[in-house]
């Protein structure tokens, strides 16, 4: 095959661009100012990047479903999607330690307001479930050469789009731009992912540790 | 014109379809030209990594052409038909656009790559799939999860990596569809296992066969 390595300079590039070094140093440690420069190192931080994102939804819906009232079907929603985003962290944990990989811990987080009502809540929610499918897709090129675990991401990425309606259709979005986003998932590149979830990351100190140790 | 089924199918289930595919992109896809416009636009990909795309690949295309025009021509009739209504219409009324626009993306991409996008079987459905909103709703489940794990069943083939980012979006669309259509039947809309099942060509075709005109099942 021609052209994955120009593809993934070129994705990475352009994430480069896209973020500025104070906010990926501050908020989210040395390793993953690296990855935005350089690219991923490898398979292992894709996936730590995703165990990342995922730890953030999981301990979302953790913190949320206990502080905030919902009921009847909305409830149960909520309840699988959290289910989900905790299974989502041991998948992704299993698999790095199977990898010989040391999975990254769970970064410290503040949801600010976000707990205060319903619909705070789920507007948060939205966006992260929406950050999430956009996620997946715009690391997806750097697993492409590893199948097993880019058929595993996808796999998960597809969960998350279900997410994502479903929450966009208990907040009675409109259908189209707001359940669905066009005929077409977007990408977003890590580095926007990563400026996209940062204020509501509170200690990278775990993973500035972690850089120091594989650096 | 159309092309019978028996011909598209070659007069065999499933793996005739893959041996007539196989043939088509034997013969229009060995030397494949062309610059993947499409999707060099809607990406930003290299163009010179668009110039060429792989027989596998040119026959994943026309693999999930086929099943969107199957999503697209039943949404088409679902919606003629009237059995919905409301914030249920609101809802489904964008699935069969997407599902439309689909079928017209992978048909220019196909193109663009230098292959020969397949022509649409016709279609038939079970009596009744369209005289009730629960008919149609049931239906639509079964082709949007069959979609899914369709797509699901082919990332680790695809040879191109622009074409599984394209792939891939329209898979993360098609998990949008199936979710809404499970939360309308009040079923549960995300999978048990909390990951996307995946399915080969052979069982997506075998799934889709009873749908297809001359097919059998």
């Amino acid at each position: 095959m021609t052209g994955r390595t120009v593809n993934r300079r070129a994705i990475v590039k352009g994430a480069a661009a896209a973020i500025p070094a104070a906010v990926a140093l501050n908020m989210l440690g040395t390793k993953w100012a690296f990855a935005q420069s350089a690219d991923f190192e490898g398979p292992i931080d894709v996936l730590n990047f995703a165990l990342t994102l995922e730890y953030l939804e999981a301990e979302f819906y953790r913190q949320g479903n206990e502080m905030v009232p919902l009921e009847g079907r909305e409830a149960e929603l909520l309840g699988f999607i959290a289910q989900d985003e905790a299974t989502h962290v041991s998948i992704l944990t299993d698999t790095i330690m199977q990898l010989g990989g040391e999975p990254v811990p769970a970064p410290g987080v503040d949801f600010g307001e976000a707990f205060a009502n319903r619909d705070a809540y789920l507007e948060l929610a939205y966006v992260f479930e929406n950050t999430g499918v956009s996620a997946y897709l715009g690391a997806a090129p750097s697993l492409f050469e590893e199948k097993e675990l880019l058929s595993a991401a996808a796999s998960i990425f597809g969960v998350e789009a279900r997410h994502a309606a479903i929450i966009g259709n208990l907040q009675g979005k409109p259908a189209e731009g707001g359940v669905y986003l066009t005929a077409f998932e977007s990408p977003t590149p890590p580095a926007d992912v990563l400026q996209a979830v940062s204020p509501f990351i509170t200690d990278a100190a775990a993973m500035q540790r972690d850089a120091a140790v594989t650096k | 014109m159309r092309q019978h089924p028996k011909q598209l199918f070659g007069g065999k289930p499933v793996m005739a379809f893959r041996d007539e595919l196989s043939r088509r992109n034997f013969l229009k896809g060995a030397a494949v030209i062309g610059v993947g416009a499409t999707l060099a636009t809607r990406y930003s990909v290299d163009r010179v990594a668009m110039a060429q795309a792989s027989a596998g690949d040119l026959e994943i295309l026309n693999y999930a052409l086929t099943l969107e025009y199957l999503e697209a021509d039943f949404y088409a009739q679902g919606l003629e038909a009237g059995v919905l209504a409301d914030r249920e219409l609101e809802l489904v009324t964008p699935i069969g656009d997407h599902e439309q626009t689909h079928v017209d993306t992978l048909t220019s991409t196909i193109s663009d790559l230098g292959g020969t996008p397949v022509e649409s079987p016709q279609f038939t459905y079970p009596d009744g799939t369209f005289e009730s909103r629960d008919a149609f709703l049931e239906t639509a489940s079964i082709f949007e999860e069959l979609g899914v794990t369709a797509y699901h069943g082919q990332v680790a083939a695809i040879e191109s990596p622009e074409l599984l980012a394209a792939a891939a979006s329209i898979a993360g669309s098609e998990s949008r569809h199936a979710a809404i259509i499970a939360e309308l039947l009040g079923m549960r809309p995300f999978p048990e296992s909390t990951v996307e099942a995946s399915a080969t060509m052979e069982e997506v075709l075998a799934a889709a066969m009873p749908f297809i005109e001359g097919g059998s099942s």
